[in-house]
């Protein structure tokens, strides 16, 4: 089965280093509080699921539409797809959302969202991605697990 | 009995039995002692060789063609072997069963000393006429291809007069082999037999009957215990295809046709041939196919994520090029062909929106550039203007450093093709654009310029050194930043090389003002660093080094402050050499002078800045030759010796005068000095003197040279630890002397280091010690900068690590039973021994650390379970069995580790661990844990640091894989 990616050539956006490790990361007493580079950093490195190429490098995601609220335990995402017709809008979701359920404490509520007016079929996908037994589901399904966990492991 | 084969029954027997094969050789021994004629012995085999079954004629030459391999090569005459030759001839004809052993025999033949070539003619058309070479089996194949490969190095001028039908015999007899063994061969043998034997007409076909291979596609049995491998082939396959010139155009045909192929390898292969193409080729030949070849080269160059396809394009693209810019004074294809590239690339850099995409562009600019001189200058010339332009138009900082960076590369390539007079006006632009950049406030932008500045100095031109001095002085005096304070002063004294009257006049007696040095005291530490970098420059050696000294002399408040700038850059063996160091020593007296500050302030001053100041002296001692050495030491020592007596403080300056001569320096004063120190080592209430005083003995057993002289030395040292019951008075301090003798003996490979290293091994297993024991093990196997290295002319035996940790390892048998807090330190010992060996030797020893690994990870000490840690790691990664073994005890450790409040390393460690655990071993015996693991690592991903998290996130996404649909694993 070959299909022709959605999004033949997409731009390419720059890397960015990685967070440079701070004195006060390194002091045992100070308390580091999860920040919005820290969720960045957990899913920059997703694979897109058409390219060889990560989120952060199609700038499917980035640190300024992620907010977190440590006070609340909440953690919104907001992801953009490239082109508004993207038919891996969903599948993207679910990986960050996985990812995200795997690498956050569980005292944390996440969102994931299209980010507003970037997909034809915004409210249909935003649906999709906050109903539980809907992502339950879809882990169930044996291919969509395999190809969610390729997109993730790369890192 | 006699022996059949003298009598003519030997044809009965032969077809009889099979006995007599396994006796050839008492044959052949009756040969050679003349019993029996080869004559002789063919009319008794008359029977068997003209017998009307084919099976027993196939047994007859079977029988002969053993015996004609058993001979020795040059016994049979020519007139003999002509003889064999048309018997064997004759035996072609015969029936399909007979002719492997002709085939074997007649090989036998050809490699015969007086064998004659003119045989060859006729053997090689009724060969050719008689038997089908592919209807034979593998090894008969083999044996003709042998045939012609021995007679082609045995004559080949009577080869190649065979003519056109010899060759065509070849052909159709290796057209459509298929074993990959013979493949091997006959590829072997044909890249030597097409450079040697003219085709003629029949290059068409030759290059057909090879061409069908290509690209390769094969895959060994799995069962083959010395498979061929695909690469293998392909690399014999390789200069075949392009082994004579004749091949040129249907080879690019191929190529061109393959280069387009979906499939990688034939793309690799496609590219590897292209560029082996080069060496036989005519550049003609490449010119109606330039177009598509670079069309195929630059699809391959760019590709995003296939490294290995992209190395082998540039070579590819670099051979091409090399190969093309030999007509290039005749043929216009040269010019158009890098000009081509020029646009594309040109274009790529253009559009191109992060710096991964502008190296790649540039990259192949440069490797176009790096093929020939033509193709450098034609490079050169286009791009650094379009470079500077780009910097022009970019506005993101990364695009612009990275163009900096690519001007600098240009530069060099143009150096290094010597074409740089032909492009002087486009060089000069380099510079100036690195003055843009560092007119820019920002850092890296500075620091970039600067960096593409040093590389292209020479090309500096005069007017633009005042407006550079400016920027640089203004760094150096008040930047912050260690980076760039560090870049400016070496691009000052890039350009001091270049234009030493200008920086002589700019900044030594203007910007520095050395006159009045200490006149202005902001910034003084900095100008000082910059200055005593400069004095490397043997055009401002002197007068700087004699401003400074003055101030020193003077014991001006700032002295320190120059003591301290001037240790710093003339231990930066880079800057001054030993050589230099000498000059500077003879010629203005450095050490009077600053041993003269030293003794000064030994009371009063700051201890920071003693310290430049001994370090000042030991490191100019190192640099001087034996006899002036001897000279300093001469006349200090009585004067230094004599006050260290009354007052200990003198010692620092009598231990940095003698940590670093030389080993042959020896004099009557050493066996006090010697005295003195072992007596400090233990009695000196200040730390510092303790610990050099423990260094000088250190040094001195290292150091002195076997025979009369070390036997001293180590006598004083017997006497001392005997003298006053040492034995059973044990103090910290004689631990910490223990471990320095032991280093240094063992350090030189002295044997006598093992009754030191005893001496600590027993306060081990005391309870008061231990602590101090293992401390002093730790002490032997930690590497100083400062202490017992080649820079202090110590004796440094290669591998003494892996010895101290065989003699550790034998000497631990010996260790008693030990309490909880005991075994603690002896643990902690050994960890301190296996840290600091290369961890390829534990891997023998994995059974015996294991167990010691996996017991530490019970104890509550930070560096133990640092360095036990760190080697479980490294035996996980190595898969080792014994770790797969225990993990039932193991994983739970690790897990309770991932807790461990006192300190983060260790958590991030056992959580590495468990990551590497995931990755190393099989899904099988993983399996079991995962559900526990999952569960037990989450309370990490919300640890209070941020890197434990990291960690945490890595190893808890990893096991989430851990037979997944999806994971990357083999099992």
């Amino acid at each position: 089965m070959t299909k022709i990616a959605d999004n033949i050539n997409p731009h390419v956006y720059e890397k960015n280093s990685d967070r440079e490790v701070t004195s006060t990361e390194r002091d045992e007493d100070v308390e580091d509080e999860f920040d919005e580079r820290e969720i960045f950093d957990l899913i920059r490195n997703i694979n897109d699921p058409e390219h060889p190429l990560t989120l952060e490098e199609l700038r499917v995601v980035e640190e300024s539409n992620i907010t977190v609220n440590n006070k609340d335990n909440t953690v919104d995402v907001n992801f953009t797809p490239t082109i508004p017709h993207c038919s891996m809008a969903t599948l993207i979701g679910l990986s960050i959302r996985v990812q995200l359920l795997r690498a956050l404490p569980s005292r944390f509520k996440v969102t994931v969202r299209v980010t507003e007016g970037s997909h034809a079929s915004e409210h249909a996908v935003n649906k999709q991605l906050a109903d539980k037994e809907r992502v339950a589901a879809a882990l169930e399904n044996n291919n969509l697990v395999q190809i969610i966990n390729q997109c993730v492991a790369a890192q | 009995m006699s022996s059949s084969w003298l009598t003519p029954s030997l044809s009965e027997d032969l077809i009889k039995n099979n006995d007599l094969f396994k006796e050839t050789h008492s044959i052949i021994a009756d040969i050679m002692s003349g019993r029996l004629d080869i004559v002789q012995l063919v009319e008794n085999m008359g029977g068997v060789l003209t017998n009307k079954e084919a099976e027993h004629r196939d047994k007859g030459m079977r029988f002969f063609t053993k015996i004609l391999k058993e001979l020795p090569q040059d016994y049979l005459t020519e007139a003999m072997i002509n003889f064999i030759s048309k018997f064997y001839i004759d035996r072609l004809k015969d029936n399909h069963r007979v002719i492997p052993a002709v085939l074997e025999g007649y090989l036998a033949i050809v490699n015969m000393t007086n064998y004659n070539v003119t045989n060859s003619g006729e053997f090689f058309t009724v060969l050719f006429r008689e038997v089908p070479c592919q209807s034979q089996l593998r090894q008969d194949r083999y044996n003709i291809y042998c045939i012609v490969q021995t007679l082609l190095n045995k004559n080949l001028e009577y080869i190649k007069s065979l003519g056109p039908d010899f060759v065509y015999g070849v052909i159709s007899s290796m057209d459509g082999e298929r074993d990959p063994r013979n493949l091997l061969f006959l590829f072997g043998f044909l890249s030597t037999f097409l450079k040697d034997v003219p085709l003629g007409h029949l290059v068409d076909d030759m290059f057909e009957v090879i061409s069908c291979y290509y690209p390769i596609d094969f895959h060994p049995a799995p069962d083959d215990p010395a498979p061929v491998t695909r690469q293998d082939l392909a690399n014999a396959l390789c200069p075949c295809l392009c082994a004579v010139p004749e091949f040129g155009e249907q080879c690019l045909v191929l190529l061109v046709e393959k280069l387009d192929s979906s499939l990688r390898l034939a793309k690799i292969d496609s590219l590897r041939l292209l560029k082996e193409s080069c060496n036989t080729f005519k550049a003609e030949t490449y010119g109606p196919f330039l177009k598509t070849l670079w069309a195929s080269i630059h699809r391959e160059i760019s590709h995003k994520t296939d490294e290995e396809l992209k190395m082998v394009a540039h070579e590819t693209l670099s051979a091409l090029i090399t190969k093309l810019a030999t007509v290039s004074n005749t043929d216009q294809s040269f010019e158009n062909f890098v000009k081509g590239i020029l646009i594309s690339m040109q274009t790529a850099i253009a559009e191109s929106s992060t710096v991964a995409q502008l190296v790649q562009a540039s990259k192949v600019l440069l490797t176009a550039a790096n093929a020939s001189k033509e193709s450098c200058l034609i490079v050169i010339r286009s791009m650094i203007p379009a470079t500077v332009a780009y910097y022009g138009f970019k506005t993101t900082s990364k695009l612009q450093i990275a163009s900096l960076d690519f001007l600098g590369d240009l530069y060099e390539m143009a150096v290094h093709w010597e074409v740089i007079e032909q492009l002087g006006a486009e060089v000069n632009e380099i510079p100036q654009l690195c003055l843009t950049a560092v007119s820019q406030p920002s850092k890296e932008y500075q620091i970039a310029g600067f960096k593409t500045l040093i590389r292209v100095r020479n090309a500096l031109q005069s007017e633009l050194v005042l407006p550079f001095i400016e920027v640089l002085v203004h760094n150096v005096q008040f930047s912050q930043d260690k980076d760039l304070l560090s870049v400016s002063v070496e691009t000052v004294h890039a350009i001091a090389r270049k234009y030493p009257e200008d920086i002589m006049t700019l900044v030594i007696k203007g910007k520095c003002d050395l006159e009045n040095l200490t006149q202005d005291k902001e910034a003084l530490q900095k100008r000082l660093n910059l200055l005593s970098n400069l004095a490397s420059i043997d055009d401002f050696t002197k007068i700087i080094i004699e401003e400074m000294l003055k101030i020193i002399t003077k014991n001006d408040e700032d002295a320190s402050k120059v003591v301290e700038a001037m240790n710093e850059s003339m231990s930066n063996a880079s800057l001054y050499s030993n050589e230099k160091l000498t000059e500077i020593e003879s010629d203005h007296g450095l050490i009077d002078s600053i041993l003269s500050w030293v003794t000064s302030e030994l009371h009063t001053g700051s201890k920071e800045g003693l310290s430049h100041g001994f370090m000042l002296i030991a490191n100019t001692m190192s640099s001087l030759s034996v006899e002036k050495q001897q000279k300093v030491l001469s006349k200090h020592t009585g004067n230094v010796l004599e006050k260290c007596k009354s007052d200990e403080a003198y010692f620092h300056i009598l231990s940095c005068l003698y940590s670093s001569v030389h080993q042959s320096v020896y004099d009557s004063s050493f066996e006090d000095i010697m005295t003195l120190a072992l007596t400090l080592s233990l009695q000196s209430k200040d730390d510092d003197i303790r610990t050099k005083a423990c260094v000088l003995v250190a040094h001195f057993l290292n150091k002195a040279e076997y025979g009369q002289k070390f036997e001293v030395l180590y006598e004083l040292l017997k006497n001392f630890q005997s003298d006053g019951n040492r034995e059973q008075a044990l103090s910290t301090t004689l631990i910490v002397l223990y471990g320095w003798v032991t280093k240094a003996l063992i350090m030189r490979g002295n044997d006598m280091f093992t009754f030191w290293l005893q001496k600590i091994m027993t306060t081990l297993s005391c309870q008061e010690f231990s602590q101090h024991g293992s401390e002093a093990i730790k002490l032997v196997m930690t590497d100083y900068p400062d202490y017992l290295n080649s820079k202090h002319h110590c004796r440094s035996g290669l591998l003494y690590k892996q010895r101290m940790y065989q003699s550790f390892k034998s000497l631990t048998g010996n260790i008693g039973p030990e309490n909880d807090d005991t075994k603690q330190y002896y643990l902690l010992s050994w960890a301190y021994v296996l840290e600091k060996v290369p961890k390829t030797v534990l891997n023998n020893d994995v059974g015996k650390i294991a167990p010691l690994i996996v017991e530490s990870l019970e104890y509550d000490n930070k560096d133990l379970l640092q360095v036990m840690l760190d080697i479980l790691c490294h035996f996980i990664q190595e898969k080792h069995d014994v770790i797969a073994l225990s993990l039932q005890t193991i994983l739970p450790r690790l897990l309770n580790l991932s807790k461990y409040v006192k300190s983060m390393d260790v958590r991030i460690k056992s959580l590495q661990c468990l990551y590497e655990i995931a990755n190393a071993y099989r899904t099988m015996i993983l399996l079991p844990h995962k559900q526990d693991i999952l569960l037990d690592l989450a309370p990490s991903l919300d640890d209070k640091k941020r890197l434990v998290r990291n960690m945490a996130v890595k190893a808890r996404t990893r096991w989430f894989l851990v037979g997944a649909p999806g994971e990357a694993k083999e099992n």
